[in-house]
């Protein structure tokens, strides 16, 4: 195990699932990478990755007394390990986010880099855990004010739990937009790089439709080269893996609440 | 309800009137048919108390201009904090010709970034998205000076931040994560 990062973002709509599917596609060239919907609420990275009939999920392992085993819910798609979570509502209020840690430390023993597609909220325990539990995170932001106000808010969250940013990456940005100089002021407030301005691109709507990561479907687009770069610029820390699958193992979390 | 104010925004015709409980709704109804018009959110608490609170909000073509408090007048984006979780509201939708709005708009210091009330407002975050795309260009403008206004405020952003930490501190407490917390 190297690193796990959480993508955040604060607020929906910022392209975070594409983002991570992205970065880990193009992390997945120099590291072994596991990719997990963390958002158990409004999960939909099965959907980004034809998973959408998936047997076992995320949630199936965060029910107390299922028998299935963590790696029945991995799933080898596009070069990544991928964990993908379930849609219905019943089985979220069965799930016990506590013991997303224990899945968490199983799988940090067998990867790279683990990237968790977090909620776009901070108002849960399940919602917030994923910060709790990463060592880094890279934030999401689009160039207006809601998303970079709601962008530090998350930063700050997550600094609460002493896991600092790796980077921000401005997604969906439109063609008039002059992000460098707002990431040039926004580097002020965050911490990490800026890693990329990837362009809003009708390529991710269509690779959604066709159920792939972006990097899959439209390999030459412009946007899937920001990602490339961003991921190029993530300075990925060499970690040692039986610690960091120890810390995920004593972070003593609370049974549910 | 009239869209009463010193504005001078002139009453339209009345295109309908519902009790909605995502503001949501009304804006990408008005961004669909393109209207230019108003709506006038009136929160339920004044429903029910017969209070007279209600926020207003303009378009030109399907795009939010002006957003402002129909009693104080205090406008622009913090005039829609006031309907933030404020539902469910009576919405009152109405139609103007652009040429009534033509001088109202040039007010700026009521003015909204052009998806800002689709992002405060909207559970539906791809609103903001289409409602930023429909955006003529000089709107879009809009957007880019409140980004370097916001991005400028130092103090204002400190402030966020100590927010934050004060209420990820309170929130550890309630969830029972006090434990994680870094020292």
């Amino acid at each position: 195990m190297v690193e796990a990062f959480a993508v955040a973002s604060g607020k929906g709509g910022t392209g975070k699932t594409t983002s991570t599917l992205a970065l880990g596609m193009a992390l997945s060239e120099r590291y072994d990478v596991t990719v997990i919907d963390a958002d158990t609420g409004m999960a939909n990275l099965l959907f980004h990755t034809g998973l959408d009939d998936a047997d076992v999920t995320l949630h199936d392992l965060l029910v107390e007394g299922c028998d299935a085993s963590v790696d029945d819910a991995v799933y080898d798609r596009f070069g990544m390990s991928v964990v993908p979570c379930g849609t219905s509502l019943e089985a979220f209020e069965a799930a016990d986010p506590a013991r997303l840690r224990e899945v968490v430390a199983e799988l940090a023993a067998d990867t790279d880099v683990l990237l968790l597609d977090s909620p776009a909220a901070l108002g849960s325990k399940s919602a917030v855990l994923p910060v709790v539990l990463a060592d880094r995170v890279v934030v999401v932001l689009q160039p207006t004010v809601p998303s970079l106000s709601d962008g530090l808010k998350v930063q700050e969250y997550a600094r609460s739990y002493g896991t600092e940013t790796a980077g921000v990456l401005f997604n969906r940005v439109r063609d008039d937009e002059d992000t460098e100089r707002i990431a040039e002021q926004a580097a002020r407030y965050f911490g990490g790089t800026t890693l990329a301005s990837v362009p809003e691109s009708d390529a991710v709507r269509a690779a959604r439709r066709a159920g792939k990561p972006l990097l899959a479907h439209a390999p030459t687009d412009p946007a899937a080269d920001a990602f490339h770069e961003a991921a190029s610029n993530l300075d990925v820390r060499d970690g040692d893996a039986a610690g960091v699958a120890d810390r995920f193992k004593s972070a003593v979390l609370p049974d549910r609440v | 309800m009239s869209p009463d104010s010193t504005l001078g925004v002139p009453e339209g015709d009345l295109l309908h009137s519902r009790v909605a409980s995502d503001a949501g709704e009304t804006l990408a109804a008005a961004l669909d048919t393109e209207l230019t018009g108003y709506a006038v959110f009136e929160p339920q608490g004044s429903l029910l108390g017969g209070g007279d609170d209600a926020t207003v909000v303009t378009f030109e073509a399907g795009v939010p201009v002006l957003a402002y408090d129909a009693t104080t007048d205090c406008g622009g984006p913090d005039a829609l904090d006031a309907l933030d979780a404020a539902g469910p509201y009576r919405v009152e939708l109405f139609e103007l010709a652009a040429a009534d709005l033509q001088v109202v708009h040039r007010d700026e210091t009521h003015r909204v970034p052009p998806a800002r009330p689709a992002d405060r407002l909207s559970t539906d975050p791809e609103l903001a998205e289409r409602t930023r795309a429909a955006a003529p260009d000089h709107r879009r403008a809009d957007e880019r000076s409140s980004v370097e206004a916001f991005l400028a405020d130092a103090d204002r952003i400190e402030e966020l931040k100590r927010e934050a930490r004060r209420e990820a501190q309170s929130r550890a407490e309630e969830w029972g994560l006090t434990g994680q917390l870094e020292e």
